[in-house]
Formats: structure tokens, sequence, C-alpha cells
């Protein structure tokens, strides 16, 4: 399998490393699209350990985390659940967007991030010291203003913190060629297109264009797709559902590509 | 029908003396969203807005046709100032639609790029379209198409390069092209009619004068037989003289404008001024009298001296109020829109539903619960609760609205609508729709007079239903005074503080700094609020405030942090907002 492709922002490899060998827990910041899970898979092969991703929603309960009895023809057996896995034998466990679990279900993950390391399973009793090869590992994208969701302020002081956003041009565009193989030229306009679009404010538009979208563009492109219909469908269609909004989005992308109009 | 037949007539022959394309032309109005955030897009000032310029005449040749329709001598630009950009309330130069958008696109994309004095207009412009079209294909199409088509079809608007340096350049003015802000540019501009220039800072600003008489109060005990015994003048029992600044940049009402774009002499200046002035009484005579019913005598508590850096114990007197005699009213027929458009979005947020577990009784089984009590050693400690259920979210929320109603809310936003009026209809939206999500909530309104008197009206408490009283508290709201805001939080924090709920929001409604008639106001009083706001913080209170204060980005993320506060630009948005931003806040 080949290596997955990472081009650093600025000292985040660093600061993982040493957090890895001081056995410290990272609390990754950051939009959507902006490398989050890319650079934990990539810190993952370089390290040499598993990295076991786990996608939170608000009804991840703390057994979908640690694990439960379940039944077989011999009657019940306890399953570890993925965190557990990790703890036992080592390993990244990377909870992405963490915000979105209920606030009690995070609570958790408390003694495993502090000097303890210990996970306690209270159903089975059980209480696991955390392999030296375990690492936690927590994301979320601190953009939404909403009062139900956020870190309990306990939660957050226990991790060190990493703040992403979306690279600066000069590297996007080098992630864009290298990840979608499109021609310099079409990835400077597709660089400046996402500066352009990320100046808005969130009044306008929920989220700016992700690094990852415009990713999908290059490839559209690549294949063959005409460069504007291509931005369409990956970039604008996807940024908003307002028609006002779509329709000054079009209006840009046909500013840097133009429209073939025998369509 | 006279009347009908003159605009009939107007419009015959204007048609026909104008080469512009008025079948095909763009309106300003109808694409306002879409052109500010497309001046957003290319790296535009967020603070400024856009707007629709005034016509300024230009001489021109004409023909005889077009002079008798007064067609042919008028022409808009595009400018901007420190406040906003300016442009034509409708662009018709060339015979396809999209051609004449791609005008309003050009113009502000060239907005974006340049500030145009009245020395550089023409290297800048020419800098700045040299710069779009390299940069956007799709500029260099349009540009290359515009610039040849308005030099065969408009000679007298297309200029002559080579006379640049010429101030007859600017009577001819291209329509590709930026033109300089209109202050200090007077000289330069060819008015039609000469109107002496308002004076820039006494007209503009109206005086409020507000007299309260209580006619109860005249004691006529006294057997004066018909006699006037007091002056007039000694009705005035309390009198505050208060200078709103009424101030509105050269941008018109957006409706006014597009009905203006038809008549001839619309002008900088504003010919009725002074009438801007006015004089308001207010004499509450009426037997309607609502009374503001004190809540026994007032309680004290805390305020923070960042200079001396300690609390100042019992320092300010609270007194809650509440008002008596209110006439219960109906949701007012100027928001039924509003509230029905509203009501769609609510439906949507109503829709969510959660899963409630460990139930003793419910609509299925939870096969974890059960498996885990198969598993269980010992199945009578065990609780159990076998069922899960699928109900309405019970959104664990309290919420409490705390609306700034200090003097400065009597400050206009229109000639006709204060900022007052527009909480107001605000806090009745905002009420309505907490009132169908069926969330917890409470309204109290505050301003003050010094430490000794900050005023605290409940308007509706935690426990309080919702009901037309509640409409009709709201309706009495009258501004006065200060705002003493660190007091105002203290105690609503308290207020929320002795809510069960899990999450507990505090909306603060302001329209500008915290401030008061003693020390209470600059550094003094951002201080205190925001000790204040780390205060409510520490209770688990989440403060996020919605300000209509243009200048609030310089203090409140000092104040709320980054991401707790929201300022709206158009006040008049703010009933139709703030439902919103609650929504957003708590989906």
């Amino acid at each position: 399998m080949s290596k997955t492709y990472y081009l650093p922002q600025s000292n985040e490899v660093e600061l993982f490393k040493a957090a890895e060998r001081m056995n410290l827990p990272i609390l990754i910041k950051g939009p959507t699209g902006c490398g989050k899970t890319r650079f934990i898979e990539a810190m993952g092969e370089e390290l040499g350990r598993e990295v076991t991703t786990v996608v939170c929603h608000d009804d991840l309960s703390a057994a979908d985390l640690i694990g439960r009895h379940l039944i077989d023809e011999n009657g019940t057996y306890w399953q570890d659940g993925p965190l557990t896995k990790a703890v036992r034998n080592g390993g990244i466990c990377y909870l992405d967007e963490i915000i979105e679990a209920r606030k009690d279900t995070t609570v958790i993950l408390h003694s495993l991030a502090d000097y303890r390391r210990v996970l306690p399973i209270d159903r089975t009793g059980e209480v696991i010291m955390a392999h030296p090869d375990f690492m936690l590992v927590v994301s979320y994208n601190p953009g939404y203003q909403n009062v139900l969701k956020g870190m309990k302020p306990s939660t957050k002081q226990r991790f060190i913190s990493l703040s992403f956003d979306y690279p600066k041009a000069d590297i996007e565009k080098e992630i864009l060629i290298k990840e979608s193989g499109v021609d310099e030229k079409t990835a400077q306009k597709l660089v400046t297109i996402a500066g352009e679009i990320r100046q808005l404010s969130d009044s306008d538009i929920q989220e700016a264009v992700s690094t990852r979208l415009l990713i999908y563009a290059g490839k559209l492109i690549v294949q063959g797709f005409d460069p504007y219909q291509a931005c369409i469908h990956s970039i604008v269609e996807s940024l908003s559902d307002e028609e006002d909004v779509l329709e000054v989005l079009e209006k840009l992308i046909a500013l840097h590509f133009t429209k073939s109009v025998s369509l | 029908m006279d009347e009908f037949v003159g605009k009939f007539w107007d419009r015959y022959i204007t048609k026909k003396a104008s080469r512009l394309f008025k079948d095909e032309a763009v309106v300003f109005g109808s694409n306002t969203k879409a052109f500010k955030i497309f001046y957003h897009l290319l790296g535009g000032e967020k603070g400024k807005e856009l707007h629709i310029t005034d016509k300024r005449s230009i001489k021109t040749s004409q023909t005889l046709l077009e002079k008798f329709s007064g067609t042919g001598n008028t022409f808009f630009r595009a400018w901007q100032d420190e406040k906003g950009i300016y442009l034509p309330a409708s662009l018709s130069y060339f015979p396809l639609k999209h051609h004449n958008e791609m005008h309003y696109y050009w113009l502000i994309a060239m907005l974006t790029k340049v500030t145009i004095t009245s020395q550089n207009i023409v290297s800048d412009n020419t800098k700045a379209a040299q710069y779009l079209i390299k940069k956007y294909a799709g500029f260099h199409e349009f540009y290359t198409y515009a610039d040849s088509f308005i030099r065969s079809n408009y000679p007298e608007l297309s200029t002559d390069e080579s006379s640049s340096e010429d101030s007859s350049a600017d009577t001819y003015p291209n329509p590709l092209w930026i033109y300089p802000s209109l202050s200090g540019k007077n000289k330069l501009l060819d008015f039609d009619d000469q109107e002496p220039l308002r004076q820039p800072d006494e007209a503009n600003k109206t005086e409020t004068l507000s007299m309260k008489k209580k006619s109860e109060q005249i004691d006529d005990t006294k057997e004066t037989d018909g006699l006037l015994l007091f002056l007039p003048e000694s009705i005035m029992s309390f009198m505050e003289q208060v200078r709103v600044d009424r101030q509105e940049n050269d941008s018109f009402d957006e409706d006014a404008l597009y009905n203006a774009e038809d008549l001839e002499e619309i002008t900088l200046g504003q010919k009725d001024a002074n009438l801007s002035s006015r004089i308001k009484m207010d004499l509450d005579i009426s037997a309607n009298s609502i009374e503001h019913y004190p809540l026994g005598k007032g309680h004290l508590i805390d305020e923070w001296d960042y200079k001396k850096e300690i609390y100042l114990k019992n320092y300010v007197c609270i007194k809650p109020f509440i008002s008596l005699g209110i006439e219960p009213i109906a949701l007012p027929k100027r928001l039924l829109k509003m509230m029905k458009k509203i009501q769609s979005e609510l439906d949507l947020m109503e829709l969510d539903r959660i899963k409630r577990d460990n139930l003793p009784y419910g609509d299925e089984i939870n096969l974890d619960t059960w498996i885990d009590y198969k598993g269980h050693q010992n199945h009578s400690n065990h609780p159990q609760r076998f069922f899960q259920t699928y109900e309405k979210k019970m959104r664990d929320m309290a919420t409490l609205i705390l609306a700034d109603v200090s003097l400065s809310t009597e400050a206009g936003i229109t000639q006709e609508i204060r900022v007052i009026d527009t909480i107001q209809d605000a806090l009745m939206v905002f009420a309505e729709s907490l009132h169908r999500l069926q969330d917890r909530f409470a309204i109290y309104t505050f301003s003050s007079i010094k430490n000794t008197k900050v005023n605290f009206h409940i308007i509706k408490n935690f426990n309080e239903k919702y009901s037309d009283t509640i409409r009709g508290r709201i309706d009495a709201i009258k501004p006065g005074y200060y705002t003493r805001m660190g007091a105002a939080i203290r105690e609503s924090a308290k207020i929320l503080d002795k809510q069960q709920s899990a999450n507990k929001l505090l909306l603060i409604l302001s329209d500008g700094k915290p401030n008061d008639v003693d020390r209470y106001d600059g550094r003094y009083g951002i201080e205190d609020t925001k000790k204040a706001i780390e205060e409510a913080k520490q209770k688990g209170i989440t403060p996020f405030c919605i300000t209509i204060d243009l200048d609030a980005k310089e203090y409140l993320p000092y104040l709320f942090g980054r991401n707790s506060y929201a300022v709206i630009r158009d006040a008049q948005k703010l009933p139709k907002l703030l439902p919103e931003i609650y929504m957003n806040l708590t989906k």
C-alpha cells in the first residue's frame, strides 16, 4: 500500500510526535475537510500504529465505545468496543467530531486522558491499564455557534490542542496537484476560487469550501469534465441550498472558468 | 386619470427617446443579496452596505426628442465611501439581459479593487480593469464586448482617453468605471438645480423633546375657581433633552429610490432637511395609564471596579418593576406574515425526535439492556429497565432574554421606525416562536440611572404563561435612561441560576456599549460587563449577545468571545433574525 500523502501546514507533525512520546492525548480543532482525518492516518502510518476511528453522533452511548454483552449459543459474552480494544492492544483511537456525542458519553474519557491512563468498565468490573502504545486523539469543528453542543471545559483541559485551518494557498495548490492530478494552472484557479469563497461570513454560507471539495473538483476536471460544470457540481451545490447564494457562486465560477455555451 | 395618462405618455416618450434597452434592464433591488455576497466574495469590506446611487445629472448633447422627454442628460455612476458602495438602480446599456447583469458584477468587482479620488480616475480605473481582465476569464469576455459596444453605441458616454487630463473627461463618464465619492468633490459636479448644500451637522439631527406630565398630580384640592394658578411650564415635571443622531448617509430607503429613478431631480442635498428636526412631545395625560409598579424596594448587588480590582459590595440597586394596567393584545397584523415563515422553520425543528432509553415501559425492547441483564451476575441488582421509546424532543433549555431599552433605542432607523420598535417586534416574534417550540423562557428589559437605580422590568418570568398580557407588556415598553449592563447581566444570571434546566442561555439584545451617567462608561463599563459575563459562565450559563451596533466588533469579541455574539447590520431584520439565531444556537 502506498504511503498516505500528507503535507504539513506548520509544526503539527513535531507536536504530534512529541505528544506521542509523552503519552499525552491530542485534541484537533478545524473546519470540515481541512485534513484532520488525513493527518491522523498519516501519523498512524509514520508511527506504525493502527488507527481506530469512531465517528461520533448524538446517539453514541458509552457502550458503543467501551463494549457490551452479546449473546451466542453458549449464553452471553462480553465484546470489547473500539476504545477498549485500542486501550488493551495499543494504537491510536481517534474520536472524530467528538462534539456530536453527548457530554455524558465523553466523560468516560477522563480517566484515560489524564495521568492515570486507565479505563474502568463498570459492567464487568474490570479496570484496564492502557497499553504503552495507546494514544487518544479527538477532533471537532469549533465553527458552529451552538449552545447545546460543545466540550465540557473539564474534558477539553485534558488534551494538547492543535488548531487546523485550510492550508495556505501555495500548500493547498500542491496538495491539489498531488491528489487530483490537475495541472498547475487549474489548481491555481481552484485555490483562488476557494480563497474568495472563504472570505464570506457565516451569515452568507454555513461553511466555506473545503480542500476536499477542491480535490473533488480537480478529479472531475482530470476525468475530462468541463471545469465550469465540475466546479458547479463539486463546489457550488455542496455549499448552499439557497438560490441567490447559488447564483452568485455560479457567477464567480463562470468568471474563472468560462461557461461553454454550446451545451 | 390625468396622472395615468401623464405616466403613460411619459413612459412612451422616454422609451422612444432612449437608446437604452429598458426591456432588458437589470434592477438592483431584485438582486441585492446576490450582489452583496458577490462583493464579499471578491474581498469587499464586510462592514460596507450596498446602496443605490442617486441620480446625477450631466450635460450631454441631446437630440430634440431626448430634450423633450428629458432623457439623455442623466447618468448614474458607481462610487463608494467609508460606509458603503453605491450602484445604479438599474442598468440597461446592453441589448442582452445577462450582459446588463454582468455589468453590475463588473462594477462591484471594480469597487473591491479601487478607491478613486478625483485625481486618478483614468489611471486607476484602467489599472483595475486590466487586473480583473487578467484574473477572470469571464470578465475578459465581458469587458471586450462591453467596451466596444459602449464606444459604438453611446459615443457621448465613452471616454476619450487622450483628453483624460482635461476635466471634461469627467463629464462624459464611462459606465464601466468607478467614480470618486461625493464628499469633497462637489465643485466638479454639475447639478441641474443649484441647491444650497445642507449644513452637514445641524440639519440631520433630530431633537426629541420628551415631556411627561402627570395630570393627576395637579393638586386640585386648592380652590381655584377656574383660575389658572400654575404656569404651563410647570407641567413639565420631567424633562430630558436628547440629541438623537439621525445622520443617514446618502442612501435612502431602497423602495423610495427605486421609485425615484424616474424622477428627474434627485440630487445630493435633501431639500427638506429641516423637516427631519422635529419636536416630539410625549404627554401621558390619557386615562389609560400604565403603571410601572415597583416590586419591593429593590435589592443591592455588587459591581466590579477594574482599577481597584475589587468588587464594590452592594453597590448597585436593582429595582424590579412590573407594568400594571396592561391591555392584552393579539399578535400585531404586521408580524403575522413573518410568523408564518418562521413557523415553517420551527416545524422542521420539531421533527427531531429523540430516543429515550432505560424505561420501565415503552414502545420497544432495548436488546442491549436485555442482554446486559442476562449477562449480569446478580439479576436483582440490575435496574431492569428494558424499554425504549421515541418521543418528541423536549429540549432541556431555559432562555432568558435581556433587552436593552435605554434611551438610545429611541433613535430612528428610518424616519418612521425607531430601534425600540424593532426590539419590540423582535421580542414578540421571538416569544411567539419559543412558545410554539415549548421552550422555557423569560423576558426582562433594563435601563439605569447611576448605580442607585437599575430598572429591571419583568415582561415575562419563567413561570408565567405566555399570553396576550405578555404581548401587551412588550407593547408598553418605553425607552429611557442608560445602559448599566453588568448589573442587569448579574441579575439575569441569578434568575437563570435558579432554573433546573441543563442548558441555560442568556440572550442579550443591545444597541451599543454599556454606559451610564457616572463613571460607568468606556473601560469601566466594559470591564464590569466582562466580569459579569464571566460570572454567568461560571454558573454554567451561556451568554450570547445580539447587537445592532456596527462598531460592536471592537468590543464584543472581548466581552463575549469570538463565537458568542452576532452583529445585525440591518436593524429592521432583527425580528426575523432573532428566532433564526436562536434556532441555530440550539439545534
